[in-house]
């Protein structure tokens, strides 16, 4: 065997060596997020286990220097209760939080009963020392799971703070919740259970971006909405524990997946994946016969008119699509001082100033008659 | 033999470190290097195009995952065309190369088994290929399966790909050094028997299709059988899977009966050198 030959060999059985060993540690160890540059959705949906039911999205930073927050914020007024949550826990949230995933999973056999375990994962600046002062002093105990720090709250000790409170006393258990520093600038609230279910599935690698179906649909919502929520429909009935003549009634929708964008007006759509083309087609009928009822009633409000323009009805075989766009536009048209409080609705409506001028337009004055040249 | 003759086995692995060079570095090494880097340029081509936002990955609306993809190019670049095509091109050559170049003679007058040298070079042929071949599936894998997938889940789906197709390099290998030792036009039947016989007898129901090599091949792939085309998608219907240990059973089977009788064949053929 001469010397090319061995080193070409050497070669690719030092491929075949590498590919295998990255495959091995990542069958044992958990992935490699990093290395997944194209993978759909946020880092953090490492954290939500696989057989999660409901995974939603939303960008706060986003929405926050959205337009339309921003013309809400003008004639809302400044909500005290945001202003309590900021002095108790040192997060604004209209700068502190960048994003935060939620998502909501069957109760398995350590969830709750008739509770599904909910998960929220917020990413964004926090002061992990105050968080915790914050929680000791409401009976918190601080825990250790799997190398991350977590503060367990009990229901229980929650009541005893609120005997004298008009507040109705919760019965239901103890019911425990949970509050997880997962990484730096990373935390996660939800139940016990949640919360150790998503620490479980981001290091076996067990997670939601393991599950084909839900990252497909992920995938197909990520680009270019700051606000989107997926999940299979079917699971979400069976766990409602619907009378089983409503359940029967319910249409045939497998999954479904709700986008958004939020900025100057707002756009998105809601998409359902039906078991078959003919519950697909039912429903387009039914959402279709909606449409029109709304269309009939609402002929003399053209602010209703023009937001039930904005709905179309779409999607071919399995899939039912209704999207719409709401254009700033139309939001103007909205008298949002009525929201004041207080407020005697009698202001001018916030309009843009260059959109003051729209809406129909009055008929133009004729033109003077213009003199008769005289002939060359 | 003579004595003092290197054993069977001994004899056969000279020949097969002799035959290695010359077998990597001859002209069908540039064939085979179209064969396997085709579907090397479309995984990292597919790659890059995701990466860039280019919806790729979308087939008839829907988004398709890594790993579905990735077990379709198995199915589509390696189990239906590569394993096969490789076996007949170095298959059908192992004792037709040295006729054609009339240097059999050399190799039969040393003091070793002819048997020996078909043998010998039969693993030379394994290991080129399975050397090429195999890296191959490995760097598709790590293109495209971190596509919406994950390279741990697909793990275990890459281990048995690999050695499915070590297999069938094996098995499709065995089968047509035998025709290369027995037939005139060697690589004509090996074609017929690809792309004709094989193709048939799977698209047909009844017991045909067990006198194939892809039918115990076939059932060892943990990837879903695409419906590509109509002979596909008719194979699909009629497809038969049997168990595992009668696939390993029945392809071990064929690798050693065929070897030991391509081995035989040219233990008695005397092979005329035309001038």
């Amino acid at each position: 065997m001469t010397r090319k030959t061995r080193y070409f060999m050497a070669g690719s059985a030092a491929i075949l060596v590498a590919g295998l060993c990255t495959g091995l540690v990542a069958y044992y160890g958990g992935g490699f997020p990093s290395l997944s540059a194209s993978r759909s959705g946020p880092a953090e949906l490492s954290y939500v286990p696989a057989n999660a039911t409901v995974v939603a999205f939303a960008n706060i930073r986003e929405i926050m220097d959205s337009q339309l927050r921003q013309r809400l914020k003008q004639v809302l007024p400044q909500e005290s209760g945001q202003k309590e949550f900021q002095a108790e826990t040192g997060i604004d949230i209209e700068q502190d939080i960048d994003y935060v995933v939620a998502a909501m999973t069957t109760p398995g056999e350590g969830g709750l009963p008739n509770n599904a375990n909910g998960l929220v994962v917020a990413r964004g600046r926090f002061n992990p020392t105050q968080l915790e002062t914050l929680a000791r002093d409401h009976g918190g105990v601080v825990e250790d799971y799997k190398g991350k720090r977590l503060i367990k709250i009990s229901d229980a000790h929650v009541d005893v703070d609120r005997q004298d409170s008009t507040v109705p006393q919760h019965r239901g258990g103890d019911h425990t919740g949970m509050l997880a520093f997962l990484e730096p600038g990373l935390v996660a609230i939800g139940s016990e259970t949640a919360i150790k279910s998503a620490i479980d599935a981001q290091l076996t690698a067990q997670s939601i971006t393991s599950n084909g179906d839900m990252m497909e649909l992920v995938s197909d919502i990520d680009r270019g909405n700051n606000a989107w929520a997926v999940g299979r429909f079917d699971a979400l009935a069976g766990q409602a524990k619907l009378p089983a003549e409503i359940a029967s009634r319910l249409p045939a929708v497998k999954t479904f997946a709700v986008m958004s964008h939020i900025d100057g007006g707002v756009s998105g759509s809601f998409r359902a994946e039906a078991r078959d083309d003919e519950s697909a087609e039912n429903l387009r009928q039914v959402v279709q016969g909606f449409l029109a009822m709304g269309r009939l009633t609402s002929a003399n409000d053209p602010k209703a008119t023009a937001v039930l323009n904005s709905l179309q009805l779409s999607g071919r075989g399995k899939t039912v699509i209704l999207s719409f766009a709401v254009p700033s536009e139309v939001l103007d048209m909205i008298p949002l001082d009525k929201l004041k409080k207080g407020g005697d609705g009698m202001h001018e409506p916030l309009l843009r100033p260059e959109l003051k001028s729209w809406g129909p337009k009055a008929p133009k004055a004729p033109k003077p008659p213009t003199p008769p040249t005289p002939d060359r | 033999m003579k004595q003092g003759s290197p054993g069977y086995f001994t004899a056969a692995l000279r020949v097969c470190d002799l035959s290695i060079g010359e077998m990597l570095w001859s002209r069908r090494t540039i064939f085979m290097a179209l064969v396997v880097g085709a579907p090397v340029l479309i995984a990292v081509v597919l790659r890059l195009l995701d990466a860039l936002g280019a919806p790729v990955f979308r087939v008839n609306g829907a988004t398709m995952a890594g790993p579905a993809i990735f077990g379709l190019m198995i199915w589509v670049f390696y189990l239906r065309f590569t394993v096969p095509v490789l076996g007949v091109f170095y298959g059908t050559s192992l004792i037709a190369d040295e006729v054609e170049d009339k240097t059999i003679t050399y190799l039969f007058t040393r003091p070793i088994a002819k048997g020996a040298v078909l043998v010998g070079k039969f693993f030379a042929y394994l290991v080129c290929t399975t050397f090429v071949v195999l890296p191959s599936v490995m760097i598709v894998y790590l293109a495209i399966v971190p596509v919406r997938g994950s390279l741990g889940a697909s793990f275990l789906d890459l281990v048995k790909d690999l050695i499915l197709l070590a297999i069938g390099l094996a098995a499709y290998g065995a089968v047509f050094a035998f025709i290369g030792a027995r037939f005139k036009k060697p690589l004509l039947v090996g074609l017929i028997f690809i792309f004709g016989w094989e193709q048939a007898a799977l698209a047909f129901p009844g017991y045909l299709k067990k006198f194939t090599v892809a039918y115990y091949l076939q059932a060892l792939v943990p990837h879903a059988m695409p419906n590509d085309n109509v002979i596909s998608l008719i194979q699909g219907i009629f497809r038969e899977s049997p168990s595992l240990a009668q696939s390993l059973v029945s392809l071990t089977l064929i690798l050693a009966v065929f070897l030991w009788m391509a081995a035989a064949s040219v233990e008695r053929k005397e092979y005329v050198l035309e001038q």
